[in-house]
């Protein structure tokens, strides 16, 4: 058991700033490297895509559930992927019960931009007959232990989550929809691979993935999504203000890091075949 | 598992061999697996896979009361919020508590309430929460064995544990342990709960039809289950310790 504190004592707080003015971190890591990352797929049954995933000891499930509906009058070939983060009051004390706040919905969307502006759903795969029926799929995450750096551990959730989507084929007959006992795989789904990654800022120090004491001190956070070769969305948050430099080489950094990652990951072990 | 795309009822819930869909006897228990301690975070914790049920379960407290109204000035209060991730059942639930979630989180929490002693925590709170990652059928029954877990977990004094089971009629027939399936396609359906410091039923649902005969036969059948899955709680409860001690005696013990 880990006990959690709102406020950080001085003697703890100076502890990490003098740590990070060394370029060292408190638990050991450097200052742009991740804690350890675990994934595991398809863990749900009742999920058409599922994934489980901690980052040190920030945990988060994440499933993903499809519909079929009308498709937006300005898209009408296009499918529809909405994100939606729920913080629970399981995975820390500092967590209420109740609808959304901030924070959670700041996680789904940061996570949503970064998905939707890369290119990475095929949402022009995801319509069944134009104007009529598309699939929405929905990629509902769930914070099961809170230890800093949401936004990287839901980014990779939420991918890993697409590339295990075993969605049922249909197809429009006669103006009635009819499963052709197919699926629709994350192969099939997902092109791009967008990752998200977070960084903390205290004073002039930057740091990649913010554990929770280190988040809970940061004047602020700047969170990038980058493909292999652009950068996707950018959300900073916080106080915390960058200058140009610090801006364009976080940008530099994430493609970098973002690259690595993906390749360390190898996000397409993940797929899931049903026939 | 591949996902069935129509949510048809099967005409028959036995095989022609006898055995139910799942390859069941009538009074067997799907597996079962608990473990204790696995949120870093809460207090206490426990996860529970029972057939195709997930469960997780943590508990903070005691604590103080949020809203501070609610707060009672002679004893502690039990809260208990059963909640289900959108995914865990066949067609996307929404975000949103419904009143069936809110429903059983009151059932759990009156069938847990006999074990605290709770007037010796005045103006402080216990909160369990649970969520189902993903439902097949029995998901309060599980629910309220896993919570027990969890309280326990979090070293808060109790008489006892609390173990809950559903028994059903399916195709006439008495069976122990509803699946998804049998629970939609049955015709009765009995959860119940045992607290064992005095051996009684803290909690007692039913739906459907039966005689005076088929309960007692009901109530028998769950007696015997429940000692079952009462084992399997307390190993877990256990095994986190022995794998402390293993841990510290360098795996020697």
């Amino acid at each position: 058991m880990m006990k959690i504190k709102r406020v950080i004592s001085a003697i703890e707080k100076n502890y990490i700033i003098q740590n990070l003015r060394k370029e060292e971190r408190f638990d050991g890591r450097g200052l742009w490297e991740y804690r350890d990352i675990s994934i595991k797929h398809d863990v749900i049954a009742s999920a058409e895509g599922s994934a489980d995933v901690s980052l040190g000891k920030t945990r988060i499930m994440t499933g993903l559930k499809y519909d079929v509906g009308e498709p937006f009058p300005d898209m009408p070939a296009e499918g529809v992927c909405t994100v939606m983060a729920e913080l629970l009051p399981i995975a820390s004390p500092l967590f209420e019960r109740g609808p959304p706040d901030e924070q959670s919905i700041e996680l789904a969307r940061v996570v949503d931009r970064g998905i939707r502006h890369a290119d990475c759903v095929q949402t022009k795969k995801l319509c069944i007959e134009a104007n009529k029926a598309v699939y929405i799929l929905f990629i509902d995450m769930y914070v099961l232990n809170y230890a800093g750096n949401l936004i990287d551990a839901g980014g990779i959730s939420a991918l890993t989550a697409l590339i295990s989507s075993h969605i049922p084929e249909g197809k429009m007959e006669d103006g009635k929809l009819v499963w052709t006992g197919k699926y629709l795989d994350g192969e099939y789904i997902v092109k791009e691979l967008p990752l998200v990654l977070t960084y903390g800022k205290i004073d002039n120090m930057i740091f990649l993935d913010p554990s929770l004491p280190e988040e809970l001190i940061s004047d602020g956070k700047i969170s990038i999504s980058v493909t292999e070769d652009k950068i996707t969305s950018i959300q900073k948050s916080g106080e915390a203000t960058f200058t140009f430099d610090e801006i364009n080489m976080l940008a530099k950094k994430s493609m970098e890091i973002g690259k690595q990652l993906r390749k360390d990951l190898n996000f397409w072990q993940y797929k899931v075949n049903y026939e | 598992m591949p996902l069935i795309i129509k949510d048809e009822y099967p005409e028959k819930l036995f095989r022609d061999d006898g055995k139910r869909l799942d390859g069941r006897d009538k009074t067997e228990l799907r597996p079962i697996k608990m473990e204790v301690g696995v949120v870093e975070n809460a207090d206490g914790s426990a996860y529970l896979e029972w057939g195709n049920n997930k469960i997780l379960a943590a508990v903070y407290g005691p604590r103080e009361v949020h809203p501070h109204h609610l707060a009672k000035p002679d004893r502690g209060i039990l809260r208990v919020f059963y909640r289900m991730t959108t995914y865990s059942v066949f067609e996307r639930k929404r975000p949103a508590p419904g009143r069936r979630e809110k429903e059983i989180s009151m059932v759990i929490s009156d069938c847990l309430k006999p074990l605290l002693f709770l007037e010796l925590y005045p103006g402080s709170s216990f909160e369990v929460f649970i969520e189902v990652l993903d439902a097949d059928g029995g998901t309060r029954c599980a629910a309220t064995t896993i919570a027990a877990l969890a309280l326990a977990d979090a070293g808060i004094p109790m008489k006892s544990l609390v173990t809950a089971v559903a028994v059903g009629k399916i195709d006439d027939e008495l069976v122990v342990d509803l699946s998804g399936i049998e629970d939609k396609a049955g015709q009765a359906d009995l959860p119940c709960a045992i607290t064992w410091f005095n051996e009684e039923l803290s909690l007692l649902q039913f739906d459907g039809e039966m005689d005076l005969k088929q309960m007692e036969k009901f109530l028998s059948l769950a007696k015997t289950a429940l000692s079952e899955i009462y084992e399997i709680q307390l190993e877990a409860l256990k095994k986190k310790y022995i794998d402390i001690q293993e841990e510290v005696s360098g795996g020697n013990n």
